[in-house]
């Protein structure tokens, strides 16, 4: 796992630098458009009109954003603490639930030769193809079913958000566990078992060393997933999240944009952190699977 | 002591494929047996099985007296050497062979210990800081036997472990892997497809075919005591050669009539012919044991064929004949000068011709054993 990439060595130096351009063409936008929201984020003024004269920098925003302000006048504040804490839990739990059962149906999938194994992939793939905002109404029912007495209906709709999210992710990660234990021979793991390991050592010791960055990555995009969901967070959660407090801001008659542009900021910072950190482990896992 | 037993051992899989059936195997202690067949014969299957990653669907597995039909892989203490050796890809040399002992608690010291003794006794001791993927075909081949020898297993089960080899190396690591299991004394079951391997290398050759084995014995025995067909066209390079025969009886001898022509049936197969009251044979005769002269001269153990073509292989030639429309073989002297379609006489040693049932396709000595 420390090789990195392993490719070909004879690929033509223009092909290179075609593939780079390409990439950078094409995301010229996204970098421009978080750019602009950073900057904003520093500035009096917003600016995204283009307009140089309109960066006028100050820190006000963000001692702002981590006052709990939402407006520079007036004196409604939230605490900010409390929302990330809610972002964090959700987001969390999503990551956590979608590695958990993600591996483990991979796992089934990909060891098993159950009958209608391969019509349950397909359906996999089928239900990861719908919209989460689809089946909304519908996990509004099974919200309404499991409705607990008024007390506990804010820790219940913690847990079902997380659920909820969670298994709209489970499709992919199944999929993308399933691609990476199938990597892994069955002579590994009956060698382990031979050498005097117990199914449980098997799994620890050998099994998941060998699909850590498959793991890791289900991780990352299950806390994604959860950290920016907005539909589910609102619909179900009785609490607010970042996406749902910067949401309301945005359209506020007391917003004070700058303000919002801070606090977005302050929401891409798990993304462009995991970004940064991950960069090479999406790079293995597209490029070449656990190989090396 | 350990010695290895399978008690009428078959296996189905779920899908319905018979992997072996009805295997009856002893392996002594300290005893090299070689499990030799084809491919999708059972081999693997059987190593399985000994090892405990496969569950007979019926029959028992002995170690000694200890029944380990249903004991775990982990508890039998075995080493075993999988096809494609199944190495650790995530761990380092050092680490692939320590593994064992790691799970045994042993304490690291005695790890070290272990693991450079067995590396340096395989020659792997300065690869110990790579990781499998930086190794070449042999050495890693030599990993996995360290891996399986670091615990002084009971069993050694090595699946095809030279199948990846190139042919130089194979030969220089079969007399190496012969002199360790020697040295160390190990039960071992060696599966190969290669004849040779198994001749080379073996105490004892177990044949199976279509998962049943067919024979068992020394690598001699089974070469020029063939039990089937299948064994002798299966032994040797090139194989047996088979021709029809019929037996007459001619001023009270027998004779066997090969291509129209009569020869005189080896003595030791009068009673069996006779008590069995056959009248077709089939004749089995080595390459190596078949003389070629130019002329036939009234010889009454010899047949008249035409050169076919002839294959010169370095130290000796190989003589492919035409005999009445069948193509069989013999290794001639280089001194020998033939040319194609010449006329020749080829001589099967009549001590060395085994005859076979043509409907059973067993030899004549197996089938007579078997009514005993
Ligand atoms: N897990 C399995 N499920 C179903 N059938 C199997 C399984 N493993 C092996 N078989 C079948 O059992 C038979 C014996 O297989 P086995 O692997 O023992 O052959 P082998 O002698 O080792 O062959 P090779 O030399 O190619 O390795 C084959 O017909 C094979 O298709
Ligand atoms: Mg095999």
């Amino acid at each position: 796992m420390s090789a990195g990439l392993r490719d070909i060595e004879l690929r033509s130096r223009k092909t290179e630098i075609l593939i780079v351009a390409t990439v950078l063409i094409f995301s010229i936008p996204l970098i421009l458009s978080y750019s602009l929201l950073v900057l904003s984020s520093f500035s009096k003024e917003m600016v995204t009109n283009l307009n140089p004269r309109d960066f006028i920098p100050t820190l006000r925003n963000w001692i702002l954003f981590f006052e709990g302000r939402t407006a520079v006048f007036g004196g409604i504040r939230v605490n900010i603490c409390h929302i990330v804490l809610n972002t964090l839990i959700v987001a969390l739990g999503v990551s956590f639930l979608v590695t958990l059962v993600g591996s483990m149906t991979g796992y089934a999938v990909s060891r098993l030769r159950f009958s209608g194994r391969k019509k349950f992939m397909a359906l996999l793939m089928l239900l990861h193809a719908f919209p989460g905002s689809v089946m909304v109404v519908g996990i509004y029912f099974l919200y309404l079913m499991f409705l607990p007495s008024y007390q506990m209906v804010r820790l219940y709709s913690f847990f079902f958000v997380i659920v909820a999210r969670a298994s709209l992710e489970v499709p992919m990660a199944t999929w993308l566990m399933k691609g990476f234990f199938d990597m892994i021979p069955w002579e590994v793991e009956w060698a382990a078992l031979v050498d005097g390991a117990s199914r449980l050592k098997v799994w620890r010791k050998i099994i998941l060393p060998m699909v850590k960055p498959g793991v890791a990555a289900v991780m990352l995009f299950g806390f994604l997933a959860g950290w920016m969901d907005i539909i589910y967070v609102r619909t179900f959660l009785v609490d607010q999240t970042l996406a749902t407090w910067i949401e309301s801001n945005i359209n506020a008659e007391y917003s004070y944009l700058p303000l919002v542009a801070a606090a977005g900021t302050f929401y891409l910072l798990p993304t462009i952190i995991f970004f940064l950190l991950a960069r090479r482990l999406i790079f293995t896992i597209s490029a070449t699977g656990v190989k090396g | 002591m350990v010695v290895v037993r399978l008690v009428n051992v078959t296996k189905v899989f779920r899908t319905g494929v018979v992997g072996v059936k009805d295997i009856n195997l002893t392996v002594n202690h300290k005893e090299f047996m070689a499990l030799l067949g084809p491919s999708g014969s059972g081999k693997s299957t059987t190593l399985y099985l000994i090892a405990g990653i496969y569950r007979p669907s019926s029959g028992k597995i002995f170690f000694d007296d200890r029944d380990v039909t249903n004991v775990p892989p982990k508890d039998r203490n075995i080493g075993l050497v999988f096809q494609n050796w199944a190495l650790y890809p995530h761990m380092r040399v050092y680490d692939n062979i320590a593994f064992p002992l790691r799970i045994k608690r042993l304490p690291e010291n005695e790890i070290r210990k272990k693991v450079l003794e067995t590396a340096r006794m395989l020659r792997i001791e300065k690869l110990l800081n790579r990781y499998p993927w930086q190794l070449s075909g042999g050495q890693q081949q030599r990993v996995a036997i360290a891996r399986a020898l670091v615990k002084e297993p009971d069993v050694l089960l090595l699946d095809e472990p030279l199948s990846n080899l190139d042919a130089q190396l194979r030969i220089s690591v079969r007399a190496e892997l012969k002199r360790l299991q020697k040295k160390l004394g190990i039960t071992t079951i060696y599966v190969t497809h290669d004849q040779a391997e198994a001749l080379a290398m073996a105490d004892r050759i177990a044949v199976i075919n279509n998962g049943r084995i067919i024979q068992i014995g020394a690598p001699e025995q089974v070469y020029t005591k063939p039990a089937t067909v299948f064994v002798g066209g299966f032994l040797g390079n090139p194989p047996m050669n088979f021709v029809e025969g019929e037996i007459i009886e001619d001023k009270g001898k027998l004779y066997i009539v090969i291509a129209g022509q009569k020869i005189i049936s080896p003595t030791h197969y009068e009673p069996i012919v006779r008590r069995r009251g056959l009248r077709k044979v089939i004749v089995g005769f080595r390459p190596e044991d078949t003389m070629i002269l130019p002329e036939c001269r009234d010889r009454n153990e010899c047949v008249k064929g035409m050169v076919y073509a002839v294959e010169p292989m370095g130290r000796e030639y190989i003589v492919v004949a035409d005999l009445g429309g069948e193509l069989v073989k013999a290794i001639v002297p280089r001194t020998l000068v033939l040319t194609d379609d010449q006329e020749i006489c080829l001589c099967p040693s009549l001590a060395k011709i085994v005859l076979f049932d043509p409907k059973t396709e067993k030899s004549l000595e197996s089938l007579a054993a078997e009514k005993d």
